[in-house]
């Protein structure tokens, strides 16, 4: 089916009443992120990769855990927040990213309960890339600028709106709520490639970990500031600490993002650091990314979008990362 | 090619072969023409890797802190704004100037938006200048501060919603004060969070309390880099507030800039017995 240009409004003007639409939205001439639609504008389906990705919606940067009393009665109160909430225009990576995020919290030992909510009640619509950014790589890591087959539903690019794909049970519903506004026909625009491309592989996925004592790692950390940027635009890193704000017999337990970059990430109650340097901060990113986690969910961690490509102070590189560790340990495709 | 990155080339080969530094700090390619990365050049034959184009937007001497015991000479290429923020460092006792090795690079401005109003683009020190110096750009005060200028404009109230608004976009990524040379403490009040002066959560009072620290803890020593607005992910203004600090120092005592000596004391720092203090 196809929802035509025209027709986007009224769209999600039927959407709306299902939850509130969070559409790629440009905060000011630097940042854009995914924010509530305004009612009545039609969202920037152009913005090739907010700088902000959308796991905020389901992980937020900051969450309240328990309110909790310690002065007369103590008391104990989980903090339950699920709005209902719809991504609308998610790219293929970021959409691929909430499916390592649910490997993550959703697991078969595990289910994180603030997750879950939240998770039950997003609806993920994404929409394909009809041109790619200057750092994007989805297509050498196992993806294409055209599918997004974990999103509820696909809007693909047509010449004149976009052919809706339900792919979910969510999807079908949004897809019956859209019945009256769609109509036959429309033709898929062809998949653009990325022009960023790199090595990836299976292979090197597999050797990497067997490198962990390799100069290599020495060799690509010293640019590097430690700062949070790659990790807290990364759409996958999922990563985070638990503190509490107490105000004198009662309080807020909450969790927030933490960065293996950081010091203070795996720095121990005595003072010892297993992670002197940024050299064992660095490996760790690459080889969560790249390596530890297909070992244990069996897909690559990074989706390239680029972010942190686009975005590090020093003009790190994953991607020359990727190329440098294939051409060395002989795994390239 | 051009002469100049001929010469650094030329001259980073023979420090390396001589002996004289083990490793030079400068800028090399990435994958991207418009782009590139700080490179730790440790043998005469990668001195070939170094650049010097208008890209070579990263400052440089942030990295001597790395290693702020070393064995052996460390040659960094200094621009002017490099060169300030060497002294800056050497100044705040963080680094000996005789362990390093300053190969100044006089510089035409950069791909940045800093460059339109700095004041030395000429490295105030060097142990060897590749090129002849660049003419000075004339840059009024009223340029220099144009920005703070601005916001003074703004009544008390506009002022606060405009922070707030600029503030509630901030990620405490720190990058700010991970590529800014007077950020130099070898543990950040940040960083020490159990002890509560900094909390880790997202939201108007904690990203204010890092935005006003940070302000202050740099404000007088504020070499005018840019590195802290260029980094920032956010695109925060923050150079902003260290250049609010250093407008009021130059409103009340002159023309006041940091960096231009490795032995100024720092004017918020100072403290003598026979200040005035009416306002006591
Ligand atoms: S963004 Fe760049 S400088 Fe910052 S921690 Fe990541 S790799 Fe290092
Ligand atoms: S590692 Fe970089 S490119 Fe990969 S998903 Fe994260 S931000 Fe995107
Ligand atoms: S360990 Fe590092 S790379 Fe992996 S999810 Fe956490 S912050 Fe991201
Ligand atoms: S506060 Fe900003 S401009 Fe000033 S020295 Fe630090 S990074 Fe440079
Ligand atoms: S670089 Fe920007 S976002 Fe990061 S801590 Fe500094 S002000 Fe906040």
């Amino acid at each position: 089916m196809q929802l035509k240009r025209e027709n986007l409004i009224p769209a999600l003007r039927l959407l709306a009443a299902q939850g509130e639409i969070l559409v790629p939205t440009a905060v000011d001439e630097k940042v854009s992120k995914f924010a509530p639609w305004d009612g009545s504008s039609a969202p920037d389906l152009a913005l090739v990769n907010t700088t902000l990705p959308p796991k905020d919606t389901l992980f937020p940067h900051q969450e309240g855990m328990y309110r909790y009393k310690t002065a007369g009665e103590p008391s104990l109160e989980e903090i339950v927040e699920a709005p209902a909430r719809i991504l609308f225009g998610v790219r293929p990576c970021d959409a691929r990213s909430i499916d390592c995020m649910d490997k993550v919290f959703l697991g078969d030992k595990y289910e994180d309960a603030f997750y879950a909510r939240r998770r039950a009640n997003v609806t993920v619509i994404a929409h394909t890339c009809a041109q790619t950014g200057p750092t994007c790589f989805c297509d050498s890591m196992g993806l294409s600028p055209a599918e997004a087959p974990s999103a509820d539903l696909l809007l693909s690019d047509t010449e004149t709106g976009w052919l809706v794909t339900a792919q979910t049970e969510k999807g079908e519903a949004v897809a019956a709520l859209w019945k009256d506004l769609t109509a036959e026909g429309g033709e898929a625009a062809p998949a653009p490639a990325c022009t960023l491309k790199t090595n990836m592989s299976d292979a090197l996925a597999g050797t990497l970990v067997s490198r962990f004592e390799d100069p290599i790692w020495d060799e690509v950390c010293h640019a590097c500031l430690g700062c949070g940027t790659c990790t807290y635009l990364c759409p996958t890193c999922y990563c985070f600490d638990i503190n509490h704000e107490d105000h004198g017999g009662e309080g807020t337990q909450f969790r927030c993002w933490d960065s293996c970059m950081f010091s203070d990430y795996t720095r121990m109650a005595g003072g010892h650091n297993p992670r002197p340097s940024k050299k064992e901060r660095l490996r760790n990113r690459y080889l969560h990314k790249l390596a530890y986690f297909k070992e244990r969910y069996g897909q690559i961690l990074c989706v390239g979008c680029g972010r942190c490509v686009g975005h590090c102070p020093s003009h790190l590189d994953i991607t020359a990362f990727i190329d440098k560790a294939a051409e060395r340990f002989g795994e390239g495709k | 090619m051009s002469d100049i990155q001929s010469a650094l080339r030329e001259t980073a080969k023979k420090l390396l072969t001589e002996g004289t530094v083990t490793c030079v700090i400068g800028w090399g390619e990435t994958r991207f023409p418009d782009k590139t990365t700080p490179i730790f050049v440790k043998t005469p034959e990668d001195a070939e890797k170094l650049v010097w184009n208008a890209h070579c937007v990263c400052g440089l001497a942030k990295y001597m802190l790395d290693n702020r015991c070393p064995e052996g000479k460390l040659a960094i290429c200094v621009r002017g704004c490099d060169s300030r923020a060497v002294n800056r460092i050497v100044e705040d006792k963080q680094y000996k100037r005789e362990d390093l090795y300053l190969i100044g690079l006089p510089c035409e401005g950069k791909d940045a938006p800093i460059c339109a109003t700095c004041t030395h683009r000429n490295p105030v020190v060097y142990d060897v200048l590749l090129g002849g110096p660049v003419p000075e750009i004339e840059v009024s005060q009223e340029d220099r501060f144009q920005a703070v200028t601005a916001l003074e404009g703004l009544t008390p109230a506009e002022q606060y919603d405009y922070w707030q608004k600029q503030f509630s976009k901030c990620i405490h990524c720190y990058a700010c004060r991970n590529a800014c040379p007077a950020c130099n403490c070898t543990e950040c009040y940040a960083d020490q969070y159990r002890v509560g002066w900094q909390g880790k959560q997202i939201d108007k009072a904690e990203n204010q309390v890092y935005g006003l620290t940070r302000a202050f803890h740099v404000g007088d020593r504020c070499i005018e880099c840019g590195e802290c607005e260029r980094v920032c992910p956010m695109g925060l203004p923050i150079m902003s507030q260290t250049r609010k600090i250093l407008k009021d120092i130059n409103d009340l005592w002159g023309n006041y800039e940091c960096g231009l000596t490795d032995s100024r004391p720092h004017i918020l720092g100072e403290f003598d017995l026979s200040d005035r203090d009416d306002f006591m």
